[in-house]
């Protein structure tokens, strides 16, 4: 492999952390959006999302692109249940949210573990076995569950995009998120609004964990540190901002996936940290925030 | 789904309430009315992170118990005694460690505890010795001469990594050049240092090295970075099981060709239905299953050792990985030294355990070492087996002998322990 | 004296008095767990002192590591455990004031994660540094609290007896600083500066100023907090004050109540028994107390600390309600 090859293996992996990073990223930052809520339990919805497939996929033998849709489906119910019996009393309440919904991370995390145990990852023979030699190179090589990724990914954000900038209801949301107080005058239902966005934000969740679940490890834990990395993605995009997360998304995947390449995994992580820390430092509102929330 | 409701979950889910919210701090386990019994002292984490290390051996410790109870019980002195195993939750974390060996000791009154390694076992060492206490550790660097009480009894990671490097350099001479990728915390390291020490010994040379963190969500840029190099044989290490799971199903998927030798190739199962046959076939490592012919032989000590794993691979299916059977074969060893000693008294047994010469161990005879190491012979190291993977099969391919290797070549060894800065005793 | 002020008083009375007869009739391992609840209290009530101020910090559990570390480090110098842990507390102070620099430059969500960043990097520094933080396996070996007035009196502090009531005085002292602070002219600002931060501005009142002494005072008692915990599990690492640590302060503080001063303290009581009387659960545990987390925070949403008032307010609405209907069928 020429160090030239290298770098587009590197590109490529980028581009695939980036999709997925966007989609997980985007969910929170709608929550946090319309209800000002930061969803700790996003993390494990997207959990709930791979185990499900897991699930259905490996141990009852349905179909795999049936297996991704109930799974999106289970967490979408489960995101709209949390909605009306949780997030909604603790509207505005950023405190009250956090608690809990790190109380819904715990009771789901334990749910799984009820359910299928605790030890080692559960497997799952990916559906995708073949890998594409990207421009006809050898030794740049990019399996199809990634590709699989990368294209629902990209639908999800351009679906969720011609919404929000197309449709009378995706203009709704956008006032909801921009001056709540303001939409409730225009006669926006902002109870309406919130059970949409938690239903998106927690299918996008979900959805992720589904197409992710052949790539990575299914543990109660596995939200965790990809909690953490949409926590930096927010905050350098700047709180409730939906292209500001889309363009943090891409730059730190980019970032975290080069240093890890080229220097190592832990000083990237660390490296991601004290970026962070510097924008938070310099411009506290993020790359794209303009408004101090909260 | 298979294994959805177990006896221990039913448990907990209908008594355990109520046994819970009784008592503070009270553990359901099973009485035995009019029967003398012992108690063994499980502390290690059953929730959170490190839980895959500690729940799985709880299921073992368990049904190594269910064997000598069903056998009639564990003979001392002449009488049989039911064994009792008491578990508490140590969640890794040495507040929580500090309570729970309390509570072990003054509560239950237990005869050893048996630990996983690192933090807890550090935060409870003292106490452990004040009280004289037989503690077991997993992680042979916790053991120290101010801690006569410690031992650790079956594992001597990372050392015994040397045996399949060694068959290496015995049986494949046209490797030449080495890569390795693990994460950076105790055990990646110390196994690091180890995995340098052998492959200089055995003349190949590393061309590669990835050191990364916890929160890897993503293989590809580890693998890529390493496959780029070009070696002929690639090591994840003591990376933790899962990562070796996904790293060799991204090899695979990236087009690596060379050979593998790793710590461990827990579930490999799946790994082979995420590859492929021919794509394992060779790969070493060094965790044979307990099923093997060689581990039913006389120059092993485990009981019923095929049985075990039969009884564990049915009730837990795909659960099987090295900490199953590896709190159950300490106390396979400390059974040796209570029947010797006739009697349970911890301080008096662990006298015995360090007299026994040589010292039953699972994989063969071994010896109390670690004096030039870490300052006290508390470690059993003898033999330990190099697995090869044949045909989708754990096959061991040959019993090496760690500890003659490190007796040989001890200085190659200490320099790179210290080069990396890992610390030599607890 | 008002008749409330005397119920308080006697309430006060009757939970020393069981708090001084406990360590009689407990088990020694639930001692042990006294001694680190009595900990926690110091560290949830430090952690209110900021909280009040209207900001709350996720560097609050390695604040406290940094009171552990540096009393561990100077004890092994060596220095008397009984100067250590004052120092230890002091150069937390110190790191808080270090670090408010940075961060009283943002507020709300974006403070949070700022904070955690921060003690994110002193963590990792803890484990990068093996000399002389000793890395992931921390310090072992840190020497106990001891008295020794030569033929006079000897007491060992590391049994638990003797530290339970150590434990406990220094609680109560600190208790009690805390409690005169929060209602001095210092306290009362810091309420200003939290529901009306605009306002107090206007009328003077350096709102940075005053959230940074809160910050530093509360990082002391939490660095004390940890010094405490050092020197009675002697072996700290850096798990102990990582991320699940620092959710568990904010989850008592927030359930038990962050309007009184009592409420951190019942949060914590009340959370870490129902914690402890679950072990039976095993592995299933963080769910029960995931439950009871939501429950409190939708039912409760002042923290437990209102129960009484709430229970109250359901039975005269109870009675209401019965009278109610008893005269609708008259």
């Amino acid at each position: 492999m020429t160090d030239l090859e290298l770098i587009l293996q590197t590109v490529l992996n980028s581009l695939i952390a980036s999709s997925f990073t966007a989609i997980f990223a985007v969910g929170l930052v709608l929550i946090f959006g319309i209800m000002q809520i930061v969803n700790f339990a996003h993390g494990a919805l997207y959990m709930v999302g791979a185990y499900a497939t897991w699930y259905l996929y490996a141990e009852v033998g349905l179909p795999f692109f049936a297996s991704i849709v109930l799974a999106t489906l289970l967490t979408m119910a489960i995101g709209l249940l949390m909605e009306r019996a949780l997030f909604r009393p603790m509207r505005g309440n950023l405190f009250g949210g956090l608690i809990v919904s790190v109380g819904m991370m715990f009771v789901l995390e334990v749910l799984v573990v009820y359910l299928f145990g605790q030890g080692l990852m559960k497997n799952m023979t990916p559906y995708f076995k073949e890998s594409w030699h990207a421009f006809g190179i050898e030794s740049v090589t990019i399996s199809h569950s990634r590709l699989f990724v990368f294209a629902i990914a990209a639908f999800i954000l351009v679906t969720f995009w011609l919404f929000m900038s197309r449709t009378r209801l995706g203009w709704a949301m956008r006032a909801c998120a921009q001056n709540p107080e303001a939409a409730a005058l225009q006669g926006i239902g902002i109870g309406k609004i919130s059970m949409l966005a938690m239903a998106i934000s927690a299918a996008m969740a979900g959805m992720g964990g589904a197409v992710m679940s052949p790539l990575v490890r299914i543990t109660p834990q596995m939200g965790h540190p990809v909690l953490v990395t949409a926590f930096i993605v927010m905050i350098v995009g700047g709180m409730g901002s939906i292209e500001g997360a889309l363009i943090a998304a891409v730059a730190y995947s980019f970032f975290h996936t080069f240093v890890t390449t080229y220097i190592g995994g832990e000083i990237a992580t660390i490296l991601g940290l004290a970026l962070m820390l510097l924008v938070l430092i310099v411009k506290p509102t993020g790359i794209m925030g303009a408004r101090e929330s909260v | 789904m298979k294994s959805s409701i177990t006896r221990r979950k039913f448990m907990a889910a209908t008594g355990g309430v109520a046994a819970g919210l009784t008592a503070l701090g009270a553990t359901p386990s099973k009485v035995f009315a009019g029967e003398k019994t012992v108690k063994i002292g499980f502390l290690a984490a059953l929730t959170g992170d490190a839980a895959g290390w500690g729940l799985p051996g709880l299921y073992g410790v368990e049904i190594w118990a269910e064997q000598i109870n069903a056998a009639g019980g564990l003979e001392m002195g002449g009488e049989k005694y039911m064994v009792e195993i008491i578990s508490y939750d140590d969640e890794f974390d040495a507040v929580k460690a500090t309570v729970g060996a309390k509570k072990l000791l003054f509560e239950d009154e237990v005869s050893i505890v048996l630990m996983l390694g690192v933090t807890p076992v550090l935060a409870v060492k003292d106490f452990m010795t004040r009280n004289k206490m037989l503690t077991t550790t997993l992680v042979p660097t916790d053991i120290s001469a101010d801690a006569p009480y410690l031992f650790a009894p079956v594992e001597v990671h990372p050392f015994y990594n040397v045996t399949a490097v060694d068959y290496i350099a015995r049986n494949m001479p046209h490797i030449k050049t080495a890569a390795i990728a693990t994460q950076n915390d105790e055990l990646g390291l110390s196994s690091l240092a180890t995995y340098r020490a052998a492959f200089e010994v055995a003349g190949i040379e590393i061309i590669e090295e990835n050191l990364f963190g916890f929160e890897v969500t993503d293989f590809a840029p580890v693998v890529s970075k390493l496959i780029a190099a070009n070696p002929d044989v690639i090591t994840w290490d003591t990376a933790y099981p899962d990562y070796v799971n996904l790293l060799t199903e991204q090899a695979f998927l990236q087009g690596y060709k060379g050979q593998f030798v790793n710590c461990t190739l827990d579930q490999y199962d799946h790994i082979l239905s995420k590859t492929s046959v021919e794509f394992l076939e060779g790969f070493l490592w060094q965790f044979p299953d307990l099923d093997d012919p060689i581990m039913q032989g006389p120059d092993t000590h485990f009981d019923n050792a095929a049985a075990f794993y039969k009884t564990y691979a049915e009730r837990y299916p795909g659960a099987w990985t090295a900490v199953s059977w590896e709190y159950a074969a300490a106390l396979e060893m400390w059974r040796a030294a209570v029947a010797a000693a006739g009697t349970f008294d911890p301080p008096t047994v662990a006298e015995q355990l360090r007299t026994l010469s040589p010292v039953p161990h699972a994989f063969g005879d071994a010896e109390w070492w670690g004096e030039q190491f870490f300052g006290v012979n508390s470690a059993a190291l003898g033999k330990w087996p190099v697995v090869q993977m044949q045909n989708g099969k754990a096959v061991i391919v040959e019993m090496g002998d760690v500890r003659a290797w490190c007796d040989q070549h001890l200085d190659v060894l200490k320099k790179h322990f210290v080069e990396l800065g890992v610390p030599l005793a607890g | 004296m008002s008749r409330r002020t005397c119920l308080n008083a006697a309430g006060i009375a009757v939970v020393l008095a069981v708090i001084c007869v406990l360590p009689f009739v407990v088990r020694p391992y639930q001692l042990d767990f006294l001694i680190f609840l009595f900990i926690n209290v110091i560290l949830v009530v430090s952690y209110r002192l900021i909280a009040i101020t209207g900001e709350f910090s996720l560097a609050h559990a390695v604040i406290m590591g940094v009171g552990a570390y540096a009393s561990a480090l100077l004890a092994s110098l060596p220095i008397s455990p009984w100067i250590s842990m004052p120092l230890g507390g002091v150069a937390a102070a110190v790191i808080a004031y270090i670090l408010s620099f940075p961060l009283f430059r943002m507020k709300g969500f974006y403070f949070l994660i700022g904070s955690f960043a921060a003690a994110e990097a002193i963590r990792l520094c803890w484990v990068q540094f093996n000399d002389p933080f000793g890395g992931f396996r921390g310090l072992r070996g840190i020497p106990v609290l001891e008295i020794d007035l030569g033929d006079l009196l000897y007491l060992d502090l590391g049994a638990p007896v003797p530290y339970y009531f150590f434990a406990m005085i220094v609680g109560l002292i600190f208790l009690t600083v805390m409690y005169r602070i929060e209602h001095s002219r210092f306290g009362f600002v810091f309420h200003a500066v939290h529901h009306k931060d605009t306002l107090a501005q206007s009328v003077g009142v350096d709102v940075r100023r005053y959230r940074t002494i809160a910050f530093v005072t509360g990082g002391f008692f939490a660095g004390i907090a940890g010094a405490m915990l050092a020197h009675y599990v002697t072996a700290i690492n850096p798990g102990l004050f990582g991320l699940k640590q620092m959710l568990f302060v904010l989850v008592w503080v927030l359930v038990g109540g962050l309007g009184h001063f009592a409420g951190p303290i019942i949060g914590v009581t009340v959370l870490s028994i129902i914690d402890e009387s679950l072990r039976g659960l095993d592995e299933l545990r963080p769910g029960f107390y995931g439950l009871v987390l939501i429950a409190t925070m939708l039912f409760l949403p002042d923290g437990l600390v209102s129960l009484p008032r709430k229970v109250m307010q359901w039975l005269v609405w109870l009675r209401k309600r019965g009278e109610g209907a008893l005269a609708r069928r008259e």
